[in-house]
């Protein structure tokens, strides 16, 4: 493998793109790495540690590294709020990308904060989930007021180091690349979809994505109406996923886990906190998932039902009507917290990236790997896939497929040489 | 704050074969696959073939008709391919050395074989649990495994002769003498779409929880019940009886409340994919983990995917855990370019002060070989720690009694002076605060915590280690002599350790160190030992300022001058 000279283009810079392009720069590839948001991590970055006394290897820590790995390494070139316009391919792909601007040079931020702090506007100003977002700030373009008529520069004014400059515009670039590897990620489930569930409309029924993100920010799993810990949460499985009447004939793999290993976080921080899952089938975790699913077993209480309803209460509390595993009859029970252990979906741009490429999905809309025994391989040559793009995947699966599909980049590299 | 500079290197010359243990379909790939890098391969199996040494049955590597096609070339290639030697009815007996330099010994009989390699895949297979005696029944004609059912299926005259002749109800029985896994789950359901291709047969599945947490299974599930397959979803083992030549199942429905009582002709009784018990006497050998169920590595993110706890030496496809051929394979292109970034092209730069013995200092107590869960230290009249293989941690400095293992970036006079630089900065009358930080955890949730401008105490100074494991209990006690007020020692959760046992070695030194505070009389509240990740920047900071508060309450400490 003497690929040197040769360069790849990752496209998305959630847990598989960046471990795609961080394994072919350990070869000495030039990447350019297009990310459309305008943080890198993707979903994963917003995970919660979900370490009680011991790990329970969720692997949300890898993605930290994988990301501080992947800003510090010179060979990999990070394009942030990138979006991809057309790609033409001969012996190379030549592709056309679309810049959002770059309001907040890179080079003079120092990530101060300040900008974050003074502006006056809810959301207009972004913050990356970890610290080694660079920058971890960023102007949101639909709320920010001087995009919208001019009329505030607080944040540019603000700026010791000079670094905001809000009439900036966009950019197209094109660049020559020899190979590219797509891992363009997920869409998680939209909650609202299930109306009954009340996502979006009831306090405190939130999202595993949700769920996620307040443990990180906060050290624990919060009700939105009042901020406080609660008493007794359940959790709905399957929400998105396995659900024949949505067409999503998939199980998503990584929301049991979840689920369970946060049901575990709250109960090691609050051992009075009375949880319940409610399931059709508990997936496995791990090769330790025997002693695991003991432990939940013992801590958590498991009923196998999928509520279909849920009532908002006056207190903020909600009400969810099973099916009672030993009579059958229908049980009202109250919550104070209630999570959706929401799936993985097919990534919402998926049907324009396979028109751009002209490389095929399979019949539930991820990208469809054309060999069995080579799970990056997509039905045009020299482009690969890679991560939950290609189909549901826990983190650890990601980054193995990933690592593949640089394998794979690499060798058709070589042999195109 | 320490920086890690390492920058004089070394280059040396290694050896780069590549020896792989086991000779099945993963071993197989990974051989080609690095030969293809360039590399020499040794492939030794035990049995007398390789490609599928132990007649697995074809369902458990999660194939469709067809996919596996090339699969006989493969083996074909590997067995001429003149970069590599496949040795049958060979076994591994010693493993000597480290990574680029690992002097390994084979047998096959009364011959022995010695080799020098640079690093070793293992890549063990499957074994296969018949768990009939869980379910209290033994194996007859009509109580079958599995593999028997899909050994069946497979020859036209036993299907004819058993499953065509008169129609016939199938029962399988899943998850119950286990907690299966998706590939338990698979064979089943590609036995239930077979099946349903014969007229007359009637299929019903008793299954405990259905695994489906992998490609297309869901699918499959759907299919097979589309195609008549009934599944009873129970939460106890059926009660099964003998009822002349057929046999009664007797279980609670929990959709129909009702207890039903099922007569069944056939009874599939699944079976367990387990590790191979080879792995136990390989990780001996090889001095590497036996994780949970038998598996060749233990549950640490930071060995996902394909490394063991050594250095150079790697686990793939079923020696580390339950998976498919795809997935199999997926690891084989992972350890192809872990093999390559680490053996190169045989000129490998290394640093020349990871960890360095003073060979004058050095008493051959060997210590340091004990503590090191990188299999990093051999010796000759004194401990040699192997460049290639040393991860930094320094583990064996802080253990070494003697003191004689210095560790580049980190050496003691270095950290001494951080700890007296931090103690000695005017504090205002906060409380003076020495956090030793280990670098892939707390020393991150830190820095994440001031990013995000989360409180932090002002009085706080943050000392980085490799490890928690190269926190000396003399770094603790000068950092008290001097004059700070309170000392935390924070490393990575159990299992989560980048070195396994390093945050086992700082609980502990700080335990001998609570004792020892104790006896003198102070406070011994004043030093705290806590566990973090890197993305916990809130807990950092709640860790700390829950020190600080006890601090104020102690007051200053005693040794301040």
């Amino acid at each position: 493998m003497n690929t040197e000279s040769k360069k790849a283009m990752v496209i998305g810079g959630g847990i598989a793109g960046l471990t795609a392009a961080w394994e072919m720069s350990k070869f000495g590839i030039e990447v350019d790495l297009v990310e459309k948001a305008s943080f890198l991590g993707g979903h994963a970055i917003q995970f919660c540690c979900k370490a009680t006394d011991e790990c329970q290897q969720c692997g949300a820590c890898s993605v930290e590294k994988m990301l501080k790995n992947v800003v510090n390494e010179p060979l990999i070139k990070i394009h942030h709020s990138t979006e991809i316009e057309k790609v033409q391919s001969n012996e190379k792909f030549l592709v056309s990308l679309k810049k959002d601007p770059e309001y907040i040079d890179p080079a003079k931020c120092n990530n101060c904060g300040i900008c974050f702090e003074k502006c006056p506007v809810e959301g207009a100003l972004m913050r990356g989930y970890s610290k080694n977002n660079m920058p971890l700030y960023a102007i949101c373009e639909e709320n920010c007021l001087f995009i919208k008529n001019k009329s505030c520069t607080v944040c540019q004014d603000a700026c010791p180091e000079k670094a905001i400059e809000l009439n900036k515009t966009g950019s197209l670039d094109e660049l020559d690349v020899d190979a590219i590897i797509l891992a363009t990620g997920f869409q998680p489930f939209d909650a609202t979809e299930k109306p009954t569930y009340g996502y979006g409309k009831f306090n405190n029924v939130i999202t595993g994505m949700d769920l996620e993100r307040s443990i990180r920010e906060n050290g624990s799993g919060v009700r939105t109406s009042d901020g406080k810990e609660p008493h007794n949460v359940a959790f709905i499985q399957c929400v998105g996923s396995r659900d024949e009447h949505l067409g999503n004939l998939w199980c998503s793999q990584a929301c049991c886990p979840y689920a369970l290993r946060m049901s575990e976080v709250i109960k090691y921080k609050n051992p009075d906190t009375d949880i319940t899952i409610f399931y059709m089938d508990i997936q496995n975790t791990g090769n330790n998932f025997e002693n695991f699913y003991e432990k939940c077993k013992s801590d958590l209480r498991f009923i196998r039902n999928i509520p279909v309803d849920i009532y908002p209460m006056e207190d903020d509390r909600l009400r969810i009507r099973y099916m009672g595993e030993d009579d059958g009859l229908p049980v009202d029970e109250e919550f104070d917290l209630i999570v959706l252990s929401i799936g993985i979906m097919p990534g919402l741009d998926n049907g324009k990236l396979s028109e751009l490429f002209g490389i095929n999905l399979n019949q539930d809309g991820f990208f469809l790997s054309t060999d069995k025994l080579n799970k990056c391989t997509t039905s045009k040559e020299g482009i690969f896939v890679a991560g939950t793009a290609e189909g549901p995947k826990i983190i650890a699966a990601s980054m193995a497929h990933a690592g593949q599909a640089a394998c794979e980049a690499m060798k058709y590299l070589e042999a195109t040489k | 704050m320490t920086e890690t500079k390492t920058t004089e290197m070394n280059e040396i010359t290694i050896a780069t074969d590549v020896l792989i243990i086991g000779g099945g379909l993963t071993g197989v790939k990974t051989a080609s696959d690095i030969a293809e890098l360039g590399y020499n391969v040794l492939l030794i199996e035990k049995n007398s073939e390789i490609g599928n040494p132990k007649q697995l049955p074809g369902s458990i590597f999660g194939l469709n008709k067809g996919e596996d096609k090339g699969l006989q070339d493969l083996v074909d290639r590997v067995m001429t391919d003149d970069r590599i030697e496949v040795y049958t009815q060979m076994s591994l007996i010693s493993v000597t050395g480290v990574p680029g330099d690992f002097n390994i010994r084979l047998s096959k009989g009364d011959d022995v074989i010695e080799y020098k390699v640079g690093a070793i895949v293992v890549a063990t297979d499957f074994s296969l649990e018949t768990l009939n005696e869980k379910y209290g029944l033994g194996l007859s004609e009509n109580v079958i495994t599995q593999s028997r059912m899909e050994a069946i299926l497979a020859l036209e005259e036993e299907r004819k002769k058993i499953l065509e002749t008169y129609p016939r109800n199938i029962a399988f029985l899943v998850g119950f003498g286990q907690n299966a896994t998706p590939l338990v789950n698979e064979r089943v359901m590609r036995s239930i779409l077979a099946i349903s291709e014969i007229d007359g047969c009637n299929v019903y599945v008793y299954v405990s929880d259905i695994k489906v947490a992998s490609d297309s299974l869901e699918r499959m599930y759907k299919e097979g019940r589309e195609k008549g397959a009934i599944y009873f979803k129970l939460k106890e083992i059926p009660r099964i009886t003998q009822n002349g030549e057929r046999l009664n199942i007797a279980f609670f429905d929990p959709v129909i409340r009702r207890n039903i009582e099922l007569a069944s002709d056939l009874l599939v009784i699944e079976e367990a994919i387990c590790a191979d018990p080879i792995n136990r006497e390989l990780a001996e050998l090889l001095r590497i983990d036996l994780g949970p169920g038998g598996f060749l590595q233990n549950e640490n993110v930071h060995f996902f995917p394909v490394h063991s706890n050594r250095e150079g030496i790697f686990v793939v496809g079923s020696s580390r855990q339950v998976q498919n051929l795809p997935w199999a394979w997926t690891d084989v292109e992972n350890v192809a370019l872990e093999v390559k970034d680490l053996l190169g092209d045989g000129k490998k730069m290394v640093p020349k002060d990871t960890a360095v013995v003073d060979r004058g200092k050095c008493a051959m107590c060997l210590t340091c070989y004990r503590c090191c869960p990188h299999g990093a230290i051999y010796w000759d009249s004194r401990a040699i720690i192997s460049s290639v293989a040393c991860q930094g941690c320094g583990i064996c400095a802080s253990e070494c009694p003697n003191n004689a293992i210095q560790i580049g970036g980190f050496n003691d006079i270095q950290i001494i002076e951080e700890i007296k630089k931090s103690v000695e900065q005017p504090g205002n009358g906060e409380p003076c605060m020495i956090a030793f930080c280990c670098e892939n955890s707390a020393f991150e949730a830190a820095q994440m915590a001031k990013a995000f401008k989360m409180h932090l105490p002002t009085g706080l100074h943050i000392i980085k280690v490799p490890c928690a494991g190269k926190v000396d209990i003399h770094y603790i006690m000068t950092a008290f002599v001097e004059g700070a007020d309170g000392v935390l020692v924070m490393a990575c959760y159990q299992g989560n350790c980048k070195s396994e046992r390093g945050n086992t070695h700082a609980g502990l030194r700080v335990d001998n160190v609570h004792r020892m505070l104790e006896e003198t009389g102070f406070e011994k509240d004043r030093l705290r030992f806590a566990t973090i990740a890197s993305n916990m920047g809130r807990e950092f900071s709640s860790i700390v300022l829950d020190l600080e508060n006890r601090i104020r309450e102690l007051g200053a400490s005693p040794l301040k001058t």
